[in-house]
């Protein structure tokens, strides 16, 4: 019986470990399997059929698959820009305010709050060519009198979800970087200034430095449930109108579950975890590296 | 002299810039929400009138009434759904907070090989993209027959929210000062009475925010409660209300009312926790 008694961290550690190993770890061994075989759910003997790597290449030569591809990562990277430009706007607007900044900090959380389906039932409202506020609000001020298909035409489709997107994840981004604003020393900005900074230098030079780590919190934060976006894209269009609008996500559901075709969605599945994976990863490095640059000189 | 007038008429200028910043940054993003409520108090005509009515003439409850009487309008058991998100939910937040609880209090207070390594694997699997997960998880779930029942969509949503959970607890652990609970241990506490009669009631505020935080993640669910649920045993209202919008007779006011009752508990709740979530989530930021 010596030496069984396992360690006090391990120990602490195991359930989480289980659990994680339960769910998470050992289904997507079984799903990187089951990519190898052309799996169907109509067809439970597929399960045993070993193809090899087909179903990836059957995914990396689809042109579909490319185009939701592509489709994702553009998504992404004006999505997470404009929200990081945005935060960092409205963050510093809401610092400034001399009075009343608990409640404007509170109105900011607001978008928190909502599901992401919430946010694309909401702007499916909103964006609805004949019932929706975008379109009465135009046609009221007599901008435009015709009604905007906003989620029929494909590429206002885009466009609609992702005002969504940024609508919801902003404040993520504000209220990061608003707190690091809150925790900055005062002495750096005041010596800049004394020293005969434009205010541009000194935000540039001294505050966003200090600022790096809140944003890259907020990027790693974001970057862990980008595949929200699954969620808004499927009630606000479903990937429609004719596939304009597909995304990663929203084509391994489709090719899962209506066409059945379990192995090459899985395949696909695999190749979008990897994606996400990536963003992860890269900016918690990048974290790490902002965190150590200013810890030298805090 | 001209030369601070100017200065002077500049700064005014700045100042109410900034206010009109501040008031259209704050419009747009309370007017969605706005709209959606005002939207399920009113009645369907004036929702559908061409050209649009701005200014409510009647304000009813009817859509809510309609909603929880049996069976609501459009066939949709809302209060099926409402029952398994709460109890999907809560028993979910009460599992997840132990298993986070005793996961951040090992990587808040033992120092042991691998640690950051096990960390980031941890959040690594928050990587994992829901739908993705949930071609597996349906899988196995069919085949061993728990699909479609409370106990799959709570197994699911433990496991999606620990790493995030121990991540935030982790955080709230290390702002208790370790000496406290050695000082009770010196005082003639276990390790195990030190936790729970110091550090966990320093750590408390901290840990409920935690609680409320993966609370809101399993209420909000939809990729995986969408394959995973099949039917009124275990649809939460997320999944209700999509189905609701893909039905044919488009009931707006239905749909505004039935978000409405969605986005309540999450409203609440996450008024509750504003102030530790920043300082939770941030704690790693400066003092890694």
């Amino acid at each position: 019986m010596k030496n069984f008694k396992l360690s006090a961290p391990t120990l602490l550690l195991l359930p989480a470990i289980v659990v994680l190993a339960a769910v998470i770890v050992l289904p997507l061994l079984f799903s990187f399997y089951s990519s190898f075989t052309p799996f169907r759910l109509t067809k439970p003997d597929t399960l045993w059929l070993f193809v090899g790597f087909r179903n990836y290449i059957t995914a990396l030569t689809s042109v579909d698959f490319w185009i939701a591809f592509g489709r994702t990562v553009l998504l992404l990277t004006i999505a997470l820009n404009a929200e990081m430009l945005l935060g960092l706007g409205l963050a510093m607007l809401v610092n400034k305010a001399t009075m009343g900044q608990r409640v404007l900090r509170t109105l900011m959380l607001f978008p928190m709050m909502f599901s992401p389906v919430l946010v694309g039932f909401q702007f499916k409202f909103m964006f609805n060519d004949n019932v929706g506020f975008v379109n009465n609000a135009l046609q009221s001020l007599g901008i435009t009198d015709r009604a905007i298909p906003w989620l029929i035409d494909g590429n206002l489709a885009l466009f609609s979800i992702i005002v969504a997107e940024i609508w919801s994840s902003t404040s993520v981004f504000a209220i990061l970087i608003l707190a690091g604003l809150l925790a900055m020393p005062k002495d750096p900005v005041e010596a800049a200034h004394v020293d005969g900074c434009t205010p541009w230098q000194t935000f540039r030079y001294v505050t966003w430095p200090y600022l790096m780590p809140f944003a890259y919190i907020a990027m790693t934060i974001r970057s862990l449930d980008v595949a929200r976006a699954y969620d808004i894209v499927k009630i606000m269009t479903d990937g429609g109108p004719a596939k304009r609008t597909e995304l990663l996500w929203t084509l391994i559901g489709r090719t899962a579950y209506s066409d059945a075709r379990m192995g090459l969605a899985n395949a696909m599945a695999y190749i979008a975890i990897l994606l996400s994976i990536l963003f992860t990863v890269y900016f918690f490095r990048k974290l790490a590296a902002a965190r150590q640059q200013i810890g030298a000189e805090w | 002299m001209s030369s601070v007038t100017s200065h002077r008429l500049r700064r005014r200028l700045l100042k109410v810039g900034h206010v009109i910043g501040l008031f259209i940054a704050m419009a747009i993003i309370c007017l969605p929400g706005f709209w959606i409520v005002l939207s399920s108090l009113r009645p369907t005509v004036e929702i559908m009138a061409k050209p649009p009515v701005w200014v409510p003439e009647s304000l009813s409850l009817d859509a809510y009434r309609a909603m929880f009487s049996g069976v609501g309008q459009g066939g949709i058991p809302v209060w099926d759904y409402f029952r398994n998100s709460l109890i999907i939910s809560i028993t979910s937040t009460v599992i997840a907070l132990m298993i986070g609880m005793s996961g951040g209090y090992a990587f808040a207070r033992y120092r042991f090989k691998g640690k950051s390594a096990i960390f980031l694997g941890f959040m690594l699997t928050r990587a994992v993209p829901g739908i993705a997960l949930s071609l597996p998880l349906f899988m196995i779930y069919a085949r061993t027959g728990i699909i479609d029942t409370h106990f799959s969509m709570i197994l699911t949503y433990v496991a999606l929210n620990v790493p995030f959970t121990i991540w935030l607890i982790d955080g709230f652990f290390r702002q208790v000062p370790k000496d406290l609970a050695e000082a009770a241990q010196i005082d003639g506490c276990t390790r195990w009475q030190a936790f729970w009669q110091v550090e966990f009631p320093l750590a408390g505020p901290g840990i409920a925010s935690a609680g409320i935080f993966a609370f809101l993640t399993s209420w909000n669910e939809y990729a995986l409660a969408s394959q995973i649920t099949r039917s009124v045993n275990s649809k939460t209202l997320p999944v209700g209300l999509l189905d609701y919008t893909a039905e044919f007779t488009i009931d707006w006011r239905g749909m505004c009312a039935l978000a409405v009752v969605m986005i309540v508990p999450a409203l609440t709740l996450t008024f509750i926790i504003q102030k530790h979530l920043v300082s939770g989530l941030t704690f790693g930021a400066v003092k890694g």
